[in-house]
């Protein structure tokens, strides 16, 4: 398999407050899985052979492995502060690659034409120097002092702001965004995108968020979610090619995407090429 | 190398963009706001993304991905995350030859454009274009022709149908009526084209 070292990974394949008896068929990294829960509730994960696979329940969500992952799936101990609503979003079938549907996650430059007047608008398109880290101690990537103008930040702005974003990679398929929370501004709020890689170029999408709002009602939340993902699934199923690129050339990228070099790179390093395009040199 | 059919005129009207194809290669044929037709690759050389969802301002093409827009020969003239900087000349969409004639959209490889012009049309109206799944000489042999211009008579008209041969057995018609055609007329045209397909779509299978 392409990108043998991601079989070794946690992935999420369900939230965990809906998990049924029955259980569901889906796929993980081109393999059958099914996802279930016993009498009790707890998750159940099978692979097409009916074996037991690993589960862990974190982040309201169901995750699980293939291999032998080396670590404990990552944590976020600011989702845990008291105080913070969290927010099972749903999921989004993406026919696209799972690597790019993080990179996209963590790209700000399409916000003023993808989010038109939501996340970003004309003329306001300008992207700020940032900082990006590939965190040797941890093995994450990290972008830190992004900001950028956004009409309607989140449903909890009144008006538009200049937001404040970071970003962490703590997975192949996971990315943690801390953000400036409107209601709140000595907080983050954190909005994660957990990606399932069922193919190499489809993907289930698990977005969740761990918010400080007490005005919106959870649905307004979902749906403010929702939109946002599907506007960027208009994008993700008409990139050419559907892997991602890793070898240079392929691509043009600029200053404003450090982020997604960074990433490149790191997902290079680490072998995890599943839903990637290496070029023969 | 011939020029091949690509779009009906007026299917894409100034300030538009849609896409197209030129044998296996996907194309973004778009009009500028001043009437000039232009087909590229259907591909921003950013991030990969399908330049026929962007959208045209003036005589520049945008990605809808991050607004990169592009001119006169696919050069890209501005990043707008960037908008103190001149794109450098590397960065560039390439190009296909095209020309219009008769209501007609005709595309070519830029290093192989055809010196004889495109068919003449003269006395034909263009009326739509359809896709099929079927082979080009199928179709021909359906409409009672040969080729890939084939001409003759559908609901009582006199038409042009010009085949667009693409991958995987399929094509495009685009059809042209006779001038002055009333709207019965060419309602029955329109119904006989898609009796067309039908007819050579099911000869198709039988022969599979």
């Amino acid at each position: 398999m392409n990108g043998e070292a991601m079989r070794d990974q946690w992935y999420p394949v369900g939230i965990a407050a809906q998990l049924t008896p029955a259980g569901r068929d889906s796929l993980l990294l081109g393999e059958a899985i099914r996802i279930a829960c016993d009498s009790d509730g707890a998750a159940l994960v099978t692979d097409g052979a009916g074996r037991a696979l690993p589960v862990i329940t974190r982040f309201g969500h169901v995750w699980t492995t293939l291999g032998q992952p080396e670590r404990d799936l990552f944590t976020i101990p600011e989702a845990d502060q008291p105080g913070r609503r969290l927010v099972d979003v749903g999921t989004v079938l993406v026919r696209c690659s799972p690597l790019r549907a993080v990179e996209n996650f963590l790209d700000i430059a399409h916000f003023p034409f993808v989010h038109t007047d939501i996340l970003g608008s004309e003329p306001h398109t300008e992207v700020q120097r940032y900082e990006v880290e590939i965190r040797d101690d941890v093995d994450e990537v990290w972008a830190t002092k992004v900001s950028f103008y956004q009409p309607q930040a989140a449903k909890s702005a009144q008006g538009g702001i200049n937001a404040e974003y970071m970003y962490r990679v703590p997975a192949p398929t996971c990315s943690v965004l801390y953000k400036t929370c409107p209601a709140r501004p000595e907080e983050w709020d954190v909005i994660t995108l957990f990606v399932q890689p069922l193919t190499e170029t489809t993907c289930q999408v698990w977005p969740w968020m761990a918010l400080f709002d007490e005005d919106s009602s959870m649905t307004d939340m979902i749906h403010f979610q929702q939109m946002i993902f599907v506007q960027d699934r208009s994008i993700l199923e008409n990139q050419i090619p559907a892997l991602l690129p890793l070898d240079p050339g392929m691509e043009i990228p600029t200053r404003a995407d450090m982020t997604s070099i960074a990433y490149r790179r790191w997902l290079k390093r680490h072998g995890y090429t599943y839903g990637a395009q290496l070029v023969a040199a | 190398m011939n020029w091949t059919p690509a779009a009906l005129s007026q299917d894409i009207p100034s300030g538009s963009a849609a896409p197209g194809q030129l044998g296996d290669k996907d194309i973004v044929i778009w009009r500028s706001a001043s009437g000039r037709i232009a087909a590229w690759s259907d591909r921003c050389p950013h991030r990969g993304m399908r330049l026929s969802h962007g959208f045209v301002r003036g005589e520049f093409l945008s990605c809808i991905y991050h607004g990169w827009r592009y001119g006169d020969g696919g050069q890209c003239h501005r990043i707008p995350a960037h908008p103190e900087l001149t794109p450098p000349d590397a960065i560039k969409v390439p190009v296909f030859a095209v020309t219009e004639s008769d209501g007609v959209v005709w595309v070519a490889q830029k290093d192989a454009e055809p010196e004889a012009p495109p068919p003449g049309l003269a006395g034909f109206s263009p009326l739509r274009t359809l896709r099929l799944s079927a082979r080009p000489e199928t179709v021909a042999a359906a409409f009672g022709g040969t080729g890939l211009d084939l001409r003759g008579e559908l609901g009582g008209c006199a038409v042009v149908v010009l085949i667009q041969p693409l991958p995987d057995d399929q094509c495009n018609l685009h059809a042209l009526a006779a001038n002055g055609a009333d709207t019965a007329t060419l309602d029955r045209v329109s119904a006989a084209l898609e009796a067309l397909r039908r007819q050579a779509e099911t000869a198709e299978e039988i022969a599979a």
